[in-house]
């Protein structure tokens, strides 16, 4: 049986042998050798999964030795049981944080690419918005907060609030992928008459896309602090606006599990994004046939 | 192989003179400094010089990518550059990266990608149209990278070391190929290179650069297959404009 690394080292099916069939096959066997290598080993699996459960162990064993208030520090045990009683509660609350996060992501994505790809092309547009863009990653979103409750609904605040947050990495991907794209394949495109214009769309832009989907992934992660942060000052909703009532109230388990769940939002989007990635960029992977 | 089918135009003489180019501004670096040469209609000549003497950007003049400070530089019609390396899109399949040729020739895409694979099975690829490019040999990329030059269907084609990263064995196998190709073709070629027994394998004349600034400083026919000769010639000329260490 075929496995698809194995297909990779075959022209395809159907075609004649070729003189190029026994020169292909040593970069083919490379592309097998890092596929293997790639393959995660069973002890690195398990050494992955240990660890966390290691710190959550350490922090049980803690828990148990120096005997905190249980609102200070809850055990891991407690998080679990407080965390599973208030199922409904913190399902309530998640809805609504990753709607947030979503809708924020999928905004700074479009406009952040749309501005990259504006600040890469136009020399006017470098001047005039790049610096702001940079400018305002340097103001504390927190105390930025305030002003977008006052100027907005809340809902439109705190969306504001989660691009902001995360379509800086996106234009700061984008822009740099976009400017430092190998000048040979420029070069050869421009060298057989292509266009400045289609150079840009066909040349440019999919050479950006693998440094725009990491500007993407960090956005991912990002667009979730944006959120809370919004969450925090302008909301009744969100695990953001949870983790305030709850530690106000003492209800530190509660606040742990709305964290946790933080956690989870943000690794969720990133490995959506991650998952676009190898679905759009097939080519960046070692399948060396389209489909393979 | 020759690529049955492949409808290169005839070429016309490449005239250039008294060119010269400085790049930078503080100070400028003059880059090109006189250069002369006329390269024949349906010849291969060939460049050859030291590394950095000017090579390159004197393609970039003939193909519209740089602009002369003064001279002149009439490629008598439309050109193919083929760059250094392969410079195959990572993102395109071998097909696709091969049509991008005749597509921008203006051909529809399905008539491209007809053209493509005709080209495919001609220089040995078949059953690789599929592949992307970093799952093939430095050779086959080489080999694509010559035919979506071809089907760009120009008359003249501009080849800037087009084998210098490739192994002695598979730049044997494409001087084959590129031999093949102008045993069919009628293109003008303009071939860059440092190596002298790859211009003395592969042209019909040979134009010695001095280091940079880069003049033209001997023009030697490569004649009757005499390619020791040629050798000779081009060596001893190197050595006298101080290109050689």
């Amino acid at each position: 049986m075929s496995t698809t690394d194995d297909r990779v080292a075959r022209p395809a099916t159907g075609a004649a042998p070729s003189p190029a069939t026994a020169e292909a096959a040593a970069p083919q066997a490379g592309a097998q050798g890092a596929a293997r290598r790639r393959r995660l080993r069973p002890g690195q699996v398990a050494l992955a999964v240990a660890l966390p459960l290691i710190a959550i162990a350490l922090w049980q064993v803690a828990v148990w030795v120096f005997a905190p208030r249980e609102w200070i520090l809850p055990s891991p045990v407690d998080v679990a049981r407080a965390g599973w009683d208030a199922r409904d509660r913190l399902w309530f609350h998640m809805q609504w944080t990753i709607l947030i996060a979503v809708i924020g992501l999928a905004l700074a994505i479009a406009i952040g690419s749309a501005l990259a790809y504006l600040i890469a092309r136009s020399r006017i547009a470098r001047l005039a918005v790049y610096p702001w863009i940079i400018v305002s990653q340097v103001i504390p979103l927190v105390a930025l907060a305030p002003l977008l409750v006052l100027w907005f609904p809340p809902f439109v605040a705190i969306l504001v609030l989660a691009v902001l947050m995360s379509i800086f990495p996106v234009v700061v991907a984008g822009v740099d992928g976009l400017r430092g794209t190998d000048r040979d394949l420029v070069r050869a495109a421009r060298g057989l008459g292509a266009s400045d214009s289609w150079t840009w769309h066909h040349v440019r832009v999919p050479a950006a896309l693998p440094r725009l989907f990491t500007g993407m992934r960090l956005a991912a992660v990002f667009v979730v602090s944006g959120a809370v942060v919004g969450e925090l000052v302008a909301s009744e909703r969100g695990l953001g606006a949870l983790t305030r009532l709850t530690a106000g109230q003492f209800e530190t388990a509660i606040t742990f599990a709305a964290v946790v769940l933080l956690g989870l939002i943000g690794l969720g989007l990133f490995g959506l994004i991650a998952l676009a990635e190898r679905i759009a960029l097939p080519w960046t992977r070692r399948a060396t046939r389209r489909g393979a | 192989m020759p690529a049955k089918g492949v409808d290169v135009p005839h070429g016309h003489d490449i005239r250039v003179s008294a060119l010269r180019l400085a790049l930078g501004d503080d100070p400028p670096v003059p880059v090109l400094d006189g250069v002369d040469f006329v390269a024949r209609a349906g010849e291969a000549t060939a460049i050859i010089g030291p590394s950095g003497c000017g090579k390159s950007t004197l393609l970039d003049v003939l193909a519209g990518l740089a602009t002369a400070d003064s001279g002149h530089a009439d490629p008598g019609g439309p050109v193919a550059l083929m760059p250094q390396g392969d410079a195959l899109m990572p993102w395109l399949t071998l097909r696709e990266n091969i049509a991008m040729g005749a597509r921008l020739a203006g051909a529809p895409a399905a008539e491209a990608a007809g053209r493509a694979d005709t080209a495919i099975t001609a220089l040995g690829l078949g059953g690789f149209g599929d592949h992307y490019p970093h799952a093939l040999s430095g050779g086959m990329r080489q080999r694509a990278a010559l035919a979506r030059t071809m089907l760009a269907g120009r008359p003249t084609w501009l080849l800037d070391e087009p084998f210098g990263a490739l192994d002695a064995l598979t730049r044997a196998g494409m001087h084959d190929v590129l031999r093949d190709l102008r045993a069919t073709e009628r293109a003008t070629i303009l071939l860059v290179t440092h190596d002298v027994s790859e211009a003395a394998a592969l042209c019909d004349r040979i134009l010695v650069a001095s280091p940079r600034p880069m003049r033209i400083v001997d023009d030697i026919r490569v004649r009757g297959g005499d390619r020791a000769a040629a050798v000779d010639a081009v060596m001893a000329s190197l050595r006298a404009a101080g290109a050689l260490a």
